[in-house]
């Protein structure tokens, strides 16, 4: 079914010039961005990039005498379209920092210590309900090189796929109740306190099962839908 | 879920640590699928990102979306898309280098109904607030995408041919000769 694409309500979205965020002045365009309408070409996209790609599993905690440290969490996560449909066989890519809030990367320096147990990447496919889930440890907070106070709260990164080519997102989520939230930079970037939120996590009270691992549950809405509201 | 209207999630930046093993080796050609070879004429599209003060960006994820050499988009949207190339996913990702420099081989996209050949590029990085969009042209012809773009900025999303079989598009992000992006 050919998907719609509708402009965004910008309040809901990240402003792409941020106050402190010393790249976002030289990086972001300074010419009025081109408005157009989509044709075939942007409202078609790649539904199988992931035959083109390594997928890597999204258990990536480590197990026996092989477990990463930190605190164990499974997160639940659903990917709908903007009519709530799941969207499914959607490539997901995600990355964090480990419990000390290190990267294994090249940019990232030696002020944390690295996990030889934690990688800090899953790759994956959505299943038919538009749902994937991760058994990894709750990433740490760590600090930005302004210099200025600023840190960025336990979040984890996400890209994916959807249905078409506008609908591809680069996100992140955070973890509710976290203090360094309030300041983050680039999560207050985006107005809408609603949309704020929709950030979030949601952290589910444990039940006895899994017995060894924290819960949170995490919504993340594509663009596109079948069709306008209010049609039948 | 009739009448339910979601909203979309909020974008933001790749940041500084999007993991290199992303950048599947290979994930650039795509003149080869699964083993096999597309149809169509293989090209080279290649090109550096700069940031406003000209400092070439390293580590900058492009990724491009194309129709194959016929012009049909490997997707059921495509009316056509029974008949497109099995060989062609039409997708790619490249890293910059550390001179700002990314490649891709690809195919010369055929002309989709309605459009002037073209390939679909967008660019992910730190600092990067949102994805962004543009589209790659071979020359200046009739196209809706094109021409929604003003006059004096078109020639900046043509490709420069720079050999038979080998295009130059520089992507410069802010500032002198900035490339147009789209409001998606
Ligand atoms: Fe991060």
């Amino acid at each position: 079914m050919p998907s719609v694409i509708q402009p965004r309500d910008e309040r809901t979205q990240p402003s792409r010039i941020v106050p402190g965020y010393p790249q976002t002045p030289l990086r972001n365009p300074q010419q009025s961005l081109v408005k157009r309408a989509p044709t075939l070409s942007e409202l078609t996209g790649p539904l199988d990039a992931a035959k083109r790609v390594r997928l890597l599993g999204g258990d990536i905690a480590g197990h026996g005498g092989k477990q990463a440290i930190g605190q164990l969490i499974h997160l639940k996560v659903r990917v709908l379209d903007e009519d709530g449909a799941p969207v499914g066989g959607a490539l997901v890519e995600m990355w964090q920092a480990n419990a000390a809030g290190r990267y294994i990367h090249p940019n990232d320096d030696d002020r944390a210590p690295v996990d030889l147990n934690f990688y800090g990447a899953a790759r994956l496919v959505t299943d038919e309900s538009g749902a994937f889930e991760l058994r990894t440890v709750k990433p740490g907070a760590y600090p930005v090189p302004t210099n200025d106070g600023w840190w960025r709260p336990p979040h984890v990164h996400f890209s994916m796929f959807g249905k078409v080519w506008l609908s591809r997102l680069v996100t992140q989520m955070y973890f509710p109740g976290e203090p360094l939230n309030a300041q983050d930079r680039i999560l207050n970037a985006v107005p809408d306190a609603a949309a704020r939120d929709r950030l979030v996590a949601r952290y589910v009270p444990p039940t006895g099962n899994p017995p060894d691992a924290l819960v949170f549950e995490h919504q993340i809405v594509l663009r596109g839908r079948a069709s306008t509201p209010g049609q039948p | 879920m009739k009448g339910a209207s979601l909203v979309p999630t909020g974008e933001a930046t790749l940041g500084p640590f999007f993991p290199p093993r992303y950048v599947d080796e290979g994930a650039n050609d795509l003149t080869v699928f699964e083993g096999r070879k597309a149809k169509g004429e293989a090209i080279e599209i290649h090109g550096r990102v700069l940031q406003e003060d000209g400092t070439p960006l390293e580590n900058l994820v492009v990724e491009i979306w194309q129709a194959d050499a016929g012009g049909i988009f490997r997707h059921s949207a495509d009316p056509r898309h029974a008949q497109a190339d099995p060989d062609f996913l039409g997708w790619g990702r490249a890293a910059t280098d550390a001179s700002g420099n990314y490649r891709f081989k690809t195919v010369l996209p055929g002309a989709p109904e309605g459009r002037a050949p073209h390939i679909n590029v967008m660019v992910m990085f730190s600092g990067l607030m949102r994805i962004l969009k543009t589209t790659l042209f071979f020359e200046i012809s009739s196209d809706p995408v094109l021409s929604a773009v003003p006059p004096g900025r078109k020639g900046l999303l043509v490709a420069k041919k720079q050999g038979p079989n080998s295009y130059r598009f520089d992507i410069r992000l802010r500032g002198e000769d900035e490339t147009p992006f789209f409001d998606d």
